[in-house]
């Protein structure tokens, strides 16, 4: 057997993913704060600011990032659930339920910081817009996959229905990503392209660049994070978790 | 810099919502092992207490 398939279904023992969570997640989160500063240091002082909106454009620097994030973290938990469907893998069902959290906190960070920018450019904080709107959904989407998790007792049961909500919720990302362009919206168009040429000045790309590097690495961080703790939730009564207590054999 | 209030208040959004992503799992991983402790010590001294149906 090959050492990547081998990791791979070592992977999958309970105590062995704690040990790895734990030794990696602090690393995860540091890399991505370390690049996030990077990040955060260019758009705040180096980038000039935008001709037509002053400084209010630096909140793009956490806005897109994390709008990115939201969408990417609700794909990301649609396919560990559609993994832990089909497979029964229950380090899936942790990883996909341990996604919806930092979705959700994505999520919130990016309607937040959209209505911050969106008083002083659109002159309201809210505006049931078509981008606005469909991001909201998301973000009930996010806390409807995490009230399902808490709702039912059995906890492989409670993963397995609340992945299937999550993969339903994947017809959103698609209606999110394309709103601007379906719809008469006043959310602007799509300015940064990962493929192609952007419409924002070359110099004001690298922070966005790091800020998007660093919220995934944080992102890592934090997943590993929350599939430890819930991985040790559900293997309360074992051994290797009461060693890992520090109660005496 | 202009808009600065609005520019701060959506920097300090940013940096809460990570701060509490951040502490969430540790508060709950410190949870799970404080219960499992104390379920560890309710046991050893339900062994320890003299039963009455053992006698």
């Amino acid at each position: 057997m090959s050492p990547l398939i081998r990791w791979f279904h070592q992977l999958g023992s309970p105590p062995y993913f704690d040990r790895f969570a734990a030794r990696w997640a602090p690393w995860a989160y540091a890399l991505g704060l370390a690049t996030m500063a990077v990040g955060l240091y260019g758009a705040l002082f180096s980038v000039p600011a935008d001709y037509q909106q002053g400084d209010s454009f630096r909140i793009l620097y956490i806005h897109v990032p994390s709008a990115w994030m939201s969408m990417a973290m609700f794909a990301l938990m649609a396919l560990y659930g559609a993994i832990a469907l089909v497979w029964r893998i229950k380090l899936c069902e942790i990883l996909a339920m341990a996604c919806a959290p930092i979705g959700a906190a994505f999520t919130v960070i990016t309607l937040a910081t959209g209505s911050i920018w969106g008083k002083p450019m659109w002159g309201t904080w809210w505006d049931w817009d078509p981008r606005l709107t469909s991001q909201l959904v998301l973000l009930f989407l996010y806390f409807g996959v995490i009230g399902l998790y808490a709702a039912i007792e059995d906890r492989r049961a409670a993963a397995r229905a609340a992945s299937l909500l999550a993969i339903v919720g994947v017809v959103m990302l698609p209606i999110i990503r394309y709103s601007v362009v379906w719809w008469n919206s006043l959310h602007q168009g799509q300015t940064i392209r990962v493929f192609g040429e952007s419409s924002m000045d070359a110099s004001m790309i690298p922070p966005l660049l790091w800020m998007v590097v660093g919220t995934k690495l944080w992102a890592i961080g934090s997943l590993l994070a929350r599939a430890r703790a819930d991985n040790l939730q559900r293997e309360a009564g074992k051994d290797w978790v009461r060693q890992l207590a520090g109660v005496p054999r | 810099m202009s808009y600065a209030g609005y520019v701060t208040a959506a920097y300090a959004v940013f940096a809460a919502v990570l701060l509490w992503d951040f502490v969430a799992p540790r508060i709950r991983i410190a949870q799970v092992l404080r219960a499992v402790r104390l379920l560890a010590r309710r046991q050893a001294a339900r062994g320890d207490a003299p039963n009455e149906l053992s006698r």
